[in-house]
């Protein structure tokens, strides 16, 4: 398990929203394997300072999207089957709402259509170089 | 192992109602963060829950009325230092594993040298930090069922308040049931799973932390001019303010602010923004009145 997993217990997002996303996170980006097991709920509890039940409630969400899954008595394990396809989903969800607040913010500020396409162009152009 | 129920729990000092029909409930081994402002029954509420005073209404522990047996289950670190200025830590540790059969001294010990605190010094040459964490390592030593824990920080340095909270979470997945009241609200926020809010002895609020993070929102707007109507927001039972200072339109809402951001786009609105609340924020807008909106509403932008 990755020592990054952080919660910042100030922000108005969920702390079990911000355990899920990261996990979801490090298995999309692979820091987190297939069958590698994490924590377990108390755990990483004491590691975040951070009420067990709010773990509990992360873990159960990702055995939900069918990101990890609990074997009673053995701990909890990125599953081996679609656990990748789950959180890069997942993952891309929170670039697509990230995209979309941009835009939306983009268009709050009276930036025209033509502004933001050419935005969007010299970002693409930057980070997708490859694919053109 | 205990849940502990609390129901029309009510406490006057004479014409004073300290505390007003509370009920709520601590499940079994989950840490729950009572707040409110100074004097708003907090300590009142703990001293009931142990039989210190009288009230009307009941508390009950795993359904089970509080009994003088009930005192071995429960420990509790209150607001003020309760040592004895004469003697020394290590005599309190040795008070407590007499009256206590679950008292564990060597676990005792192994707090006060956590926290540093030489057990030979007396009490009266300990600071209100050191006071406030020899008090803590007695009621932690006790293995309980219960942990009541009035301000359990206070004084203590951020390392030691961060070690307190650890202490809490670890007694919690031992399966030990929680409240504690705190004014560091940064605190209640990490380690609690659920809170209260108490004013003037009535609960102005209670939820889990993570949901009322998720439902509570400020929607934000700019409006042509400063007499715009708010149709469809104004008047929603799930608006619990409107702030609008000149075109700015802030809305504090129980739920669905995606929702609320639509409709004030359909209002007119521009620049539509959802603003996510700290638990200090909604805090704050549970204890403030309506009106008091003038020192609420620069925050909400920061």
């Amino acid at each position: 398990m990755p020592a990054v997993l952080t919660v910042d217990s100030r922000s108005g997002v969920p702390i079990y929203l911000q355990i899920i996303e990261q996990i979801k996170r490090s298995v999309a980006l692979g820091v987190l394997q297939a069958g590698e097991q994490l924590p377990t709920v108390k755990q990483l509890a004491l590691d975040l300072t951070v009420n067990p039940n709010t773990v509990a409630r992360a873990y159960r969400d990702l055995e939900r999207d069918s990101v990890i899954e609990t074997a009673p008595g053995r701990g909890s394990f990125v599953r081996g089957d679609g656990a990748v396809d789950s959180a890069r989903s997942a993952a891309a969800d929170v670039a697509r709402d990230a995209l979309t607040v941009a835009l939306r913010e983009a268009k709050a500020v009276g930036l025209s259509r033509d502004e933001v396409r050419e935005l969007i162009d010299v970002s693409l152009e930057r980070w997708f170089p490859e694919e053109r | 192992m205990s849940t502990i129920e609390i129901s029309h729990l009510s406490k006057a000092y004479g014409k004073v109602q300290a505390v007003n029909d509370l009920s709520l409930q601590v499940p079994q081994g989950s840490v729950y963060g009572l707040l409110g402002p100074n004097g708003a029954g907090k300590t009142t509420v703990f001293k009931c829950m142990l039989g210190l005073a009288g009230f009307s209404g009941s508390v009950r522990y795993d359904g089970e009325p509080l009994v003088p047996a009930t005192f071995e289950r429960i420990a509790y670190v209150p607001e003020r230092s309760v040592l004895y200025e004469w003697m020394t830590a290590a005599e309190h540790v040795e008070m407590n594993r007499r009256a206590f059969e679950s008292f564990e001294p060597a676990r005792a010990y192994e707090l006060l040298a956590q926290f540093e605190i030489d057990p030979r010094k007396r009490c009266r040459a300990l600071s209100k930090g050191m006071r406030t964490a020899v008090m803590v390592a007695l009621a932690f030593a006790r293995r309980a069922e219960v942990l009541i824990l009035d301000e359990p920080t206070s004084g203590l340095d951020p390392i030691n308040q961060r070690h307190v909270l650890s202490l809490i979470v670890n007694e919690a997945a031992r399966g030990t049931s929680v409240i504690f009241s705190s004014h560091q609200i940064g605190q209640v926020e990490r380690a609690a799973e659920r809170i209260a809010v108490l004013e003037h002895g009535r609960l102005a609020l209670e939820g889990l932390v993570d949901d009322l993070k998720a439902d509570r929102k400020i929607v934000e707007g700019i409006f042509p001019d400063a007499t715009s109507p708010l149709d469809g927001i104004v008047g929603d039972p799930r608006v619990a303010r409107v702030d609008r200072a000149e075109r700015i339109v802030r809305v504090l809402v129980l739920a669905g602010a995606d929702d609320f951001a639509t409709r004030l786009a359909s209002a007119g609105a521009s620049g539509v923004r959802i603003l996510d609340l700290g638990l200090e924020d909604i805090f704050l807008y549970a204890v403030s009145p309506a009106d008091a909106t003038a020192s609420l509403l620069p925050k909400a932008g920061s």
